[in-house]
């Protein structure tokens, strides 16, 4: 009971943090609301240009389902070690590792408290997007959140690898930059193209929400197998992720890097 | 239990990352803090001090040695170490700049798992001591030096731990601020079971809020003691005495050879001879040399050392070990 108490604060306290910063930056939470927005926008209107009306271009709406994986995975997994390496410039990320709740947990609170606010921030702009073009997707909500979530796990697991290179390389900015193009390369490439991106993380959860989105497949029909998979991947890149982060958060502790400066 | 921390013989190497040289920043270092103490962590810049605070918050590991704080040793259990320590780092790095005052309150007392709800009195109580009460809807990297200090030291505050450190924690302040930081840790010391650890380069500040003290220079402890044992330590040994007449070559060369650190201002009617003693004693030597030519003596002085005097002759290695070692050699 306490335990779930003390971890229930925890998530809280994060998640005001983050809401707090996007009310403070508000021109910046606009902008890239708006951006996002205008993307969408573009995106629909392609496929008034190219399908017939009413039926949707697959190509499109596949387009559409990358860009919001590759913007949430890039919001989570870059985000994480852009967020990090300021913390550590900065000197409180030292003050997160006297915190008796341990760094690790207080980086799943965020990345929690993040997934929750970006997806929920894609959803209402998407929806936002159909309604003003007046085209539609297949959402099946009951099929796409179990999807959804096991592939955020495996996100996060990624973020926490991130996270410990952070920790102990100080010039990661140069790598974050070409990450952007490894992620891009997980949420856009199709597995019926590369099939060996089943043993990486998010390909496999993607391509499963683009047979749910383009495909019109049902919880049922994508079959036990498909979500063994899923779930597996999930796990696996979850525990690899969180014990490179402890590694290197222990590597730093002995070197003494858990400040930059 | 009687000691709530205990340092036994830690060690940190750091190897500079481009040059791979080796730099010993602590030197097996040991002590025991009881509970309520108020410890002065006293050395030059450079002496280890933030390497030793460090060591003790689990925010670095030692390369050998033992830290247990109450019995809890923080490498093998970090996470339930940290239930009982709060701490302020050096410098202003230790807030966030784009939260208020209140949000950092709040935040840092979120991730230690408690919530806004529970701490929302004690909040009030820390901005009204901190006299933050006006400030609290500021962003932080508003304030000023000295408010993001004492912000910083509200925050390990309402941490409620039984142990608190303070790494340097009137550093870089404007003489008026840095007064009301030590009257605020002045007010922290007096509160029933806090145990507060503070290092400074100022002796004052320490003589000021401490207790006991320990110097380190160097990585290594040179004293630990209660300020009062070693004022008087060193104050009993230096004396000052006004001769009549001067001293000759002879019984010069002697005082030389016998005593320590002694300084004779001859140019002057009245010579002067200041002498420091290893053993209060050892002045019936000094008389033994007088004697020798019937130099009298118009007057005998006990020299009143400052704190700061002493911390100097410590750091400079004149330290109670020195002066044991010279002790032997002498008998
Ligand atoms: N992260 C680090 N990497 C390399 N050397 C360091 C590091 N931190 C401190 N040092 C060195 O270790 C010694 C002790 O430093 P420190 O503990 O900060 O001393 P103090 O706090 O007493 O001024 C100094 O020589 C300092 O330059
Ligand atoms: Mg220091």
């Amino acid at each position: 009971m306490e335990w779930i108490k003390s971890n229930l604060n925890l998530f809280k306290a994060n998640f005001r943090k983050e809401t707090i910063e996007l009310r403070r930056y508000l021109p910046n939470t606009i902008a890239m609301l708006l951006t996002v927005y205008i993307i969408f926008m573009a995106m629909f209107a392609g496929i008034h240009s190219v399908g017939a009306p009413g039926t949707v271009d697959a190509t499109i709406q596949n387009t559409i389902v990358n860009y919001i994986f590759w913007y949430l995975t890039i919001t989570i997994v870059n985000g994480q070690g852009y967020e990090i390496l300021t913390e550590a410039t900065r000197g409180t990320f030292e003050q997160l590792g006297m915190s008796p709740s341990g760094i690790w947990r207080i980086l799943s609170a965020r990345l929690l408290a993040q997934g929750i606010l970006t997806a929920a921030m894609m959803i209402v702009l998407l929806y936002l997007s159909m309604l003003t073009t007046g085209q539609s997707l297949n959402v099946d909500f009951v099929t796409i959140i179990p999807i959804f979530l096991l592939t955020c796990i495996s996100m996060f697991g990624l973020s926490f690898i991130i996270a410990g290179l952070t920790v102990i390389v100080k010039q990661i900015q140069a790598f974050l930059q070409i990450f952007q193009f490894v992620l891009a390369a997980l949420t856009f490439v199709s597995l019926s193209r590369a099939p060996f991106l089943v043993f990486f993380p998010i390909t496999k959860g993607v391509d499963m929400i683009r047979a749910v989105m383009v495909e019109g497949l049902t919880l049922n029909e994508l079959g036990f197998s498909n979500f063994l998979v899923l779930t597996t991947n999930a796990l696996v890149y979850f525990i690899i992720g969180l014990a490179t982060y402890l590694y290197c958060e222990r590597y730093a502790m002995k070197k003494g890097l858990l400040a930059h400066y | 239990m009687d000691s709530i921390i205990e340092v036994s013989g830690i060690t940190k190497v750091y190897q500079k990352r481009k040059t791979k040289e080796k730099i010993q920043a602590v030197d097996n270092i040991s002590f025991q803090v009881k509970r309520g103490e108020i410890i002065g962590l006293l050395g030059p810049n450079g002496a280890g001090k933030t390497t030793t605070i460090k060591m003790i918050c689990g925010l670095l590991k030692p390369d050998s040695g033992q830290i247990l704080i109450n019995g809890v040793d923080n490498e093998k259990h970090r996470l339930r170490a940290l239930t009982h320590i709060s701490a302020v780092l050096e410098g202003s790095r230790n807030l966030y700049w784009r939260l208020t005052v209140r949000e950092n309150l709040e935040y840092f007392a979120g991730n230690r798992g408690v919530s806004r709800k529970n701490v929302a009195s004690r909040v009030e109580d820390l901005l009204q001591k901190f006299r933050l009460k006006d400030k609290e809807t500021e962003l932080v990297n508003r304030l000023s030096r000295g408010m993001q200090q004492k912000l910083a030291i509200a925050v390990a505050m309402l941490a409620d731990t039984e142990v608190i450190l303070l790494d340097e924690p009137t550093l870089g302040l404007d003489i008026e601020t840095g007064y009301e930081v030590r009257e605020i840790l002045k007010a922290i010391a007096k509160e029933e079971n806090r145990t507060v650890i503070i290092s400074s380069h100022d002796m004052d500040v320490i003589q000021d809020i401490c207790e006991r003290t320990i110097i380190i220079n160097q990585g290594k402890v040179v004293t630990d003691d209660r300020i009062e044992d070693l004022l008087k330590l060193f104050e009993v040994r230096s004396y000052t005495i006004t001769l009549g007449e001067h001293l000759n070559e002879k019984q010069e060369h002697l005082i030389k050879e016998r005593f320590l650190d002694y300084q004779y201002e001859s140019n002057r009617i009245q010579p002067k001879l200041s002498v420091e003693l290893l053993k209060t004693e050892d002045i019936y030597q000094l008389f033994d040399i007088l004697k020798l030519n019937e130099t009298p003596v118009e007057a005998i002085d006990r020299e009143i050392i400052q704190f700061e005097q002493v911390f100097m002759k410590i750091v400079k290695g004149e330290t109670t070990n020195g002066v044991d070692q010279v002790k032997s050699q002498s008998v």
